[in-house]
C-alpha cells in the first residue's frame, strides 16, 4: 500500500513543535485522509532517537516512505510548501 | 588572577600557554583552511585520552566520521579501541546526501540534547566542534544560528566541560573570524596560520588572548609529524635559566684553544664563517676529534657532503672518523636540506640529540638550511636550536659560507651572529700575489681572547695555526694592503 510514513522529532512543548504537530495532523487527516502513519518522537524523552537519526535541528520531519527518504525541517507554516515537499497532491478546493 | 588551565598535551603548547586551555571555558580556534584546526581539536581529544585518561566528545559538522577516523589512525591513535571503551565519542552532524528543505523556523535544540546526552553518559571532560563555517553551511539562517550556538556555548559552560570551537577565516591577517561569534566566544581565542611566504609555507600558531590568564605573545612555528601530529617550536623555548658555564672544551687545536684563552665554554654556540674551501670542515673535523679528550659524545649533522666525502676527508687529515663511530662516540647523519621544512630539521634534530645525548653538536653548513625557509623562519629555527642546545648544555659549532672568497659576509651571519657566543673567522688572504689562509676570533663572548689574526695551513695532520700576519691591514674586508714598515 502507499501509505505514508512519516517521523516527526520534536522538543517537549516548545512553540514550533507544537505548531510543526498540529499541521502535519491536519495533513493526514485532510489531504491523506488518514492514509498515513504519523510517529512523533520526543527528544527530550528518547534522545538516543535523535542520535540514531542524526538529527540536529528541531523540528525535523522525516518521510520514510514512499522513498527516497527525505526531510523537512522548521516549523511546517505554509502548507502549501510542506505538501509540494512530501510530495502529496494539494488539495484544490 | 590566574585562570585554572588543563594541560592539552601538545607537545609544546602547554608551555606557550602556560599550563594549557583555560579549565570549563570554550576556546575558538580560528584559521584558514588547511590550517590543521581539525588536527588540532582532534589532537587535543587525543592527548586527553592517551595521557590524562580524560574521555572526550567529537562533534563534526564538515568531515565525514570515517574519514575523520581514517585520518587519527595515521598518527597512530587507537580510536577504535577509545571508540570501543567510550572513551571518544563521535556526534556525527556531517551533512547527508539526503534532500532536506526549510519550512517555517526551527532552532538545533536536537543539537543540543544530542551534545548533552553524549558529553553525560562519557562523562567527557574535552569538547570540540568543528566547525562553525560548515554549521552556517548547513543551516543558512545566520540569525537563528548565531542564537543557537549562543545556547550551545551556554550548554558546554553548564557541564563544566574544556571545549575548542573551532572557526574558518578568509584572509591570514583579517578578522578573527566570518561569522561574528567572537561576541560570545571571545574570552579565548587561537589562531593557526599557513602563510605562503616567497613559495615558501610557513604553518604558525598564535594565542591571540585567553582573558585573565597568561600566555606567551606572538606567532610560533610549528609543524605536523606523523607519529606525532602538531609539534609546536616554542622561540622563548624553556626559559632563560640556562646556567653559564665556566667549564672550557677543547677545540681539537690546541693553538685554537690558546687563542680561545683556554678552550670554547662548554654550553656556548660557535660560529664558524669562511667561503668555500676555507677550512670550515676541516675547524669541524678538528672539533669532532676534541671529543676524544675526555670521552664526550658529537652529533655531525651534514647537509652539504655526503658521509663517504666526510670520512675521506677526514682521514686527509689524519682522522679516523670510522673509529669513532665504532667506538660509539660519533654520530654522523647526512641530509639534504630539501627533504624536509626547517621546523621538520629541528624537530628531528631534537630527536636524535635526545636519542644519542652528545656533548658536542656541529652542523655543516648552516646556509645550506637557508635554501629552504625565509629569512624570518631561519632566524626563529637558529633560535629555537639555540636555546635547545643550551638548555641541553651541548657546545654548538655551527658552519656558515660566505658569498666571497676573501673577505664578505653572508646572510647566515648576519641573522645569527649575535645569538651565539664565539665567531671564528676564515678568511683567504692575498699578500704579494699568494693565497694565503688566516684564521682569527672575532668574538668571545665573557672571556679573552687572541685578538691577532693568524696564517695557518693544512696539512695530514690537520690545522696549523702560525703567526699573525704583521704589517698587513684590511683583510677582513677582502683588500690587504701591506702597510710599509718604518
Amino acid at each position: 500500500m502507499n501509505k505514508y510514513v512519516l517521523q516527526l522529532f520534536i522538543n517537549g512543548n516548545s512553540l514550533t513543535s507544537m505548531e510543526a504537530v498540529e499541521m502535519l495532523q491536519a495533513i493526514c487527516k485532510e489531504n491523506l485522509k488518514g492514509n498515513c502513519e504519523l510517529e512523533i518522537v520526543d527528544i527530550q524523552v528518547e534522545p538516543q532517537r535523535a542520535e540514531e537519526a542524526g538529527i540536529l535541528a528541531i523540528p525535523t520531519l522525516v518521510r520514510k516512505w514512499p522513498l527516497p527518504e527525505t526531510r523537512i525541517i522548521g516549523a511546517l507554516s505554509v502548507k502549501t510548501r510542506v505538501l509540494t515537499g512530501l510530495g502529496i497532491a494539494s488539495d484544490k478546493s | 588572577m590566574n585562570i585554572k588551565k588543563i594541560l592539552t598535551g601538545i607537545p609544546a603548547f602547554d608551555h606557550i600557554s602556560d599550563g594549557g586551555l583555560p579549565e570549563g571555558r570554550t576556546t575558538l580556534i580560528a584559521g584558514t583552511s588547511g590550517s590543521a584546526k581539525t588536527l588540532f581539536g582532534a589532537q587535543y581529544l587525543a592527548m586527553g585520552i592517551a595521557l590524562f585518561d580524560q574521555p572526550g566528545v567529537f562533534v563534526t559538522f564538515e568531515e565525514q566520521v570515517n574519514d575523520i577516523r581514517q585520518n587519527l589512525r595515521s598518527f597512530n591513535w587507537d580510536i577504535d579501541k577509545w571508540e570501543k571503551e567510550g572513551k571518544w565519542v563521535f556526534l556525527d552532524g556531517s551533512p547527508k546526501d539526503e534532500e532536506s528543505v526549510t519550512i517555517g523556523e526551527y532552532d538545533l535544540s536536537a543539537f543540543r540534547v544530542r551534545l548533552e546526552h553524549a558529553i553525560t553518559k562519557s562523562k567527557a571532560k574535552r569538547v570540540v566542534i568543528d566547525s562553525i563555517g560548515s554549521v552556517f553551511s548547513q543551516f543558512p539562517e545566520m540569525h537563528t544560528i548565531r542564537r543557537e550556538l549562543f545556547k550551545v556555548a551556554m550548554t558546554l559552560r553548564r557541564l563544566q566541560t574544556t571545549s575548542i570551537i573551532t572557526a574558518e577565516r578568509t584572509e591570514e591577517y583579517g578578522d578573527i573570524s566570518r561569522f561574528g561569534v567572537e561576541e560570545f566566544l571571545t574570552d579565548n581565542v587561537i589562531i593557526l596560520r599557513n602563510v605562503l611566504n616567497k613559495e615558501k609555507r610557513r604553518r604558525t600558531i598564535e594565542i591571540l588572548k585567553f582573558r585573565g590568564s597568561n600566555h606567551v605573545k606572538g606567532e610560533h612555528p610549528f609543524t605536523i609529524i606523523p607519529g606525532q601530529a602538531i609539534v609546536i617550536i616554542p622561540l622563548s623555548a624553556m626559559e632563560l635559566n640556562q646556567r653559564s658555564s665556566t667549564a672550557r672544551v677543547s677545540s681539537g687545536v690546541a693553538k685554537l684553544d690558546e687563542m680561545c684563552g683556554g678552550g670554547f665554554y662548554r654550553d656556548s654556540i660557535i660560529l664558524v664563517s669562511g667561503a668555500t674551501g676555507a677550512g670550515k670542515t676541516l675547524l669541524v673535523a678538528n672539533f669532532i676529534n676534541g671529543i676524544r679528550e675526555k670521552k664526550g659524545r658529537c652529533l655531525l649533522m651534514a647537509f652539504e657532503e655526503s658521509r663517504e666525502q666526510l670520512f675521506r676527508n677526514a682521514r686527509g687529515w689524519g682522522q679516523d672518523f670510522e673509529q669513532l663511530e665504532k667506538d660509539g662516540l660519533l654520530k654522523v647523519v647526512c641530509i639534504y636540506p630539501e627533504v624536509s621544512s626547517l621546523e621538520d630539521h629541528f624537530v628531528n634534530i631534537q630527536e636524535i640529540v635526545k636519542d644519542f645525548k652528545p656533548d658536542r653538536i656541529a652542523i655543516d653548513s648552516l646556509s645550506a638550511l637557508t635554501r629552504t625557509s625565509t629569512e624570518k623562519g631561519f632566524r626563529e629555527f637558529i633560535i629555537a636550536l639555540t636555546s635547545f642546545l643550551k638548555h641541553e648544555e651541548i657546545t654548538g659549532m655551527f658552519t656558515a659560507t660566505t658569498p666571497l672568497l676573501t673577505g664578505g659576509s653572508s646572510v647566515t651571519e648576519g641573522n645569527i651572529s649575535t645569538i651565539t657566543d664565539t665567531i671564528i673567522l676564515l678568511r683567504y688572504v692575498e699578500v704579494s700575489g699568494e693565497m694565503q689562509r688566516s684564521i682569527t676570533v672575532l668574538k668571545m663572548r665573557g672571556s679573552r681572547h687572541d685578538a691577532a689574526i693568524r696564517r695557518f695551513t693544512i696539512d695530514s695532520q690537520g690545522m696549523n695555526i702560525g703567526d699573525p700576519f704583521v704589517g698587513v691591514s684590511g683583510i677582513l674586508t677582502g683588500n690587504p694592503v701591506v702597510i710599509k714598515q718604518n
